[in-house]
């Protein structure tokens, strides 16, 4: 058996998976948004991209994605540096505080924010009581909710993206930087930052897609009157049950989160070739 | 999962059949139910009763009535189902399609106690309805300044940011939202004036959620005072300790009705009619009123004072019992959705 045939062999499991549970159901999808009464249409592609509501939703959808991200990335990137200089016992609890939200559902940690920020919650009884805000503020149904509930779900994602990079800088590079004069942020923003560049785009890549794709959080905290691609299209699936609709909406936000793929691939493709 | 589970039934009954153990298979009826409280109180209410009476099994598949409807839709040459339940309206279509039996009245002890709208369509296939989720004001009777009385006092800008509307995806949703929409002079040819009546509500502060343990959220902590909601939401509320009361609003009650349908070209006839009459008697409705506070239908039922406080009991009550036609319902619900969730869109 030559290694050509070996390696083939090798890929096979893996190439099946991926074409039974993936490739097939995307095309399925992909079939499906374009199917109308009688044969192939763009119908539903038309009917969201022509109506303002659909549009907004979709806008939305980018708009917090990205909020989301950034503020993801700019919690994470000191919390990685940090993790990243402590002493190994220290990291050790650190990482274990990071990871300790992933081993409860997101249900679960959706709800606690529930609890927190109804009208009744901590949050605005505290904003109240420092006269901050008027009487009847609430955080629950905003946008801001759905921000402040993602960000926790998404941040270990974002630090430990960034915290694998930053463990692999020599020491050594911010020793140098700093007997060249740089003060402590200067060496960050000329050593540390570049260097940590692919971390914070793996992780902010993640934190996207996911924030795009997410639909229990954003549906529970900003209930139904703020509208996300997710939740869209989970509604046309199991309420209106018009599938081809939901179908095409799944193109349009599949297509979105690999329009910012495709940047990535480019930078890392050169990067490691 | 659920299907694993039915194709092993259908190998090991086909095992048994072949066994020469076609008795076995005769006292054996195939229902559906919908799971949580419910399923337990129709344990306990219906079909406890009936094995004990016929020394059949039941065997209950856990499935909503759309779901249901769906698998006795792809049934249709080989039905599983002996008996079916449905609380949206399913039947009048099963019951058109001829999915579902008609029924012999006189073959159901209880039926004539039944109030005649529970009844409307036995002989065309659409079961009797054993219960009936009453659609009302759900309020807090501690913190509302006054008790709602009527759907018009929705609209009382003093309730304004206290209020609390479900999304028509929900089906208690869509028949409060229906009934806003009559009381504002639309019907279910123009649904425009609830629309209107909806966008001032919300204007004026009020929440929408999508499901109903939200409702309890917004009771719990919220401070809501009012939701348009069911009979038997109002009890649940109670039971976790809030302060909830339910009240029919004067301009009509709107009804989901919950039946019990006789499925087509199955063998255990006899036995299936057995477990319908056994679900619209008195017993069955009064269990099924005291455990979950659901409308009886059958003019029978005596139900206690606290009981008959939470539902609405009584022939003058249940006069005031609205049915959308379901029908129409379907046939509108994808337009209805989407004008709604553009209305409510901040």
């Amino acid at each position: 058996m030559s290694d050509r045939t070996e390696n083939l062999l090798l890929i096979l499991p893996g190439l099946l998976l991926l074409a039974l549970a993936f490739f097939l159901p995307i095309f399925q999808m992909l079939a499906l948004s374009v199917s109308g009464p009688d044969g192939p249409t763009l119908q539903h592609f038309a009917r969201f991209l022509g109506d303002p509501y659909y549009l907004g939703v979709l806008w939305r959808t980018v708009r917090l994605s990205l909020v989301i991200t950034l503020i993801c990335a700019l919690i994470g990137f000191p919390l990685a540096y940090i993790m990243a200089r402590v002493g190994p016992r220290l990291r050790l609890w650190l990482i274990v505080i990071v990871i300790l939200p992933l081993m409860t559902s997101v249900v679960v940690r959706t709800f606690g924010w529930m609890v927190l920020l109804s009208r009744s919650g901590l949050i605005p009884e505290l904003l109240r009581d420092l006269g901050l805000v008027k009487r009847n503020f609430a955080l629950m149904q905003t946008e801001t909710a759905i921000v402040i509930g993602m960000v926790q779900v998404l941040l270990p994602f974002m630090a430990l993206s960034i915290l694998g990079v930053i463990t692999r800088i020599d020491p050594r590079l911010e020793e140098a930087a700093r007997t060249m004069g740089c003060s402590f942020l200067q060496t960050l923003r000329t050593v540390i930052l570049p260097l940590s560049l692919p971390g914070i785009v793996a992780g902010s890549l993640l934190a996207f897609t996911l924030s795009a794709s997410s639909f229990v959080t954003p549906s529970l905290l900003g209930g139904s009157r703020i509208e996300v691609l997710a939740a869209s299209i989970y509604g046309s699936v199991t309420q209106t049950l018009d599938w081809p609709f939901a179908a095409a909406q799944a193109v349009i936000l599949f297509v979105g989160v690999l329009l910012v793929l495709i940047p990535y691939i480019k930078v890392t493709g050169r990067a490691h070739g | 999962m659920k299907y694993a589970v039915k194709t092993t039934i259908l190998g090991v009954s086909a095992l048994a059949l072949s066994a020469g153990a076609a008795v076995a298979q005769d006292k054996t009826l195939t229902i559906n139910s919908f799971g949580g409280a419910y399923e337990e109180a129709h344990k306990k209410c219906v079909i406890a009763p009936f094995e004990q009476e016929t020394g059949a099994k039941v065997q209950i598949v856990t499935a909503y009535s759309a779901d249901a409807f769906a698998q006795l839709r792809a049934q249709k040459e080989a039905p599983q189902f002996d008996v079916i339940n449905f609380s949206g309206g399913q039947e009048i279509v099963g019951a058109a399609e001829g999915l579902l039996a008609p029924i012999d009245a006189a073959k159901l002890t209880n039926a004539a106690d039944l109030y005649d709208f529970a009844k409307t369509n036995l002989a065309g296939g659409e079961g009797p309805a054993y219960s009936i989720a009453a659609i009302g004001l759900v309020y807090n009777s501690e913190k509302a300044p006054k008790a709602p009385s009527s759907w018009k006092d929705l609209l009382d800008p003093a309730i304004g940011e206290h209020l609390v509307l479900t999304d028509i995806s929900n089906g208690y949703g869509m028949l409060s939202f229906l009934m806003l929409n009559q009381v504002e002079g639309g019907d279910l040819a123009n649904i425009q004036p609830g629309l209107d009546a909806v966008k001032k509500l919300i204007d004026g502060g009020a929440v929408v959620v999508s499901k109903s343990p939200e409702i309890q959220q917004e009771f719990a902590q919220n401070d809501a005072w009012v939701a348009p909601y069911a009979s038997d939401y109002a009890f649940t509320l109670r039971k976790a300790g809030l302060p909830a009361k339910f009240v029919q609003g004067a301009e009509g009650t709107p009804a989901s009705y919950i039946t019990t349908n006789l499925v087509a070209n199955r063998p255990n006839t006899d036995l299936a009619l057995k477990f319908i009459d056994i679900s619209i008697s008195p017993a069955a409705q009064t269990c099924f009123a005291d455990a979950l506070r659901y409308t009886p239908t059958n003019a029978k039922v005596e139900l206690a004072p606290d009981v008959a406080a939470d539902v609405a009991y009584g022939a003058d009550s249940v006069k005031g019992l609205i049915r959308f036609d379901p029908k129409a319902i379907e046939a509108n619900r994808a337009a209805w959705v989407e004008a709604w969730k553009k209305t409510i869109a901040q």
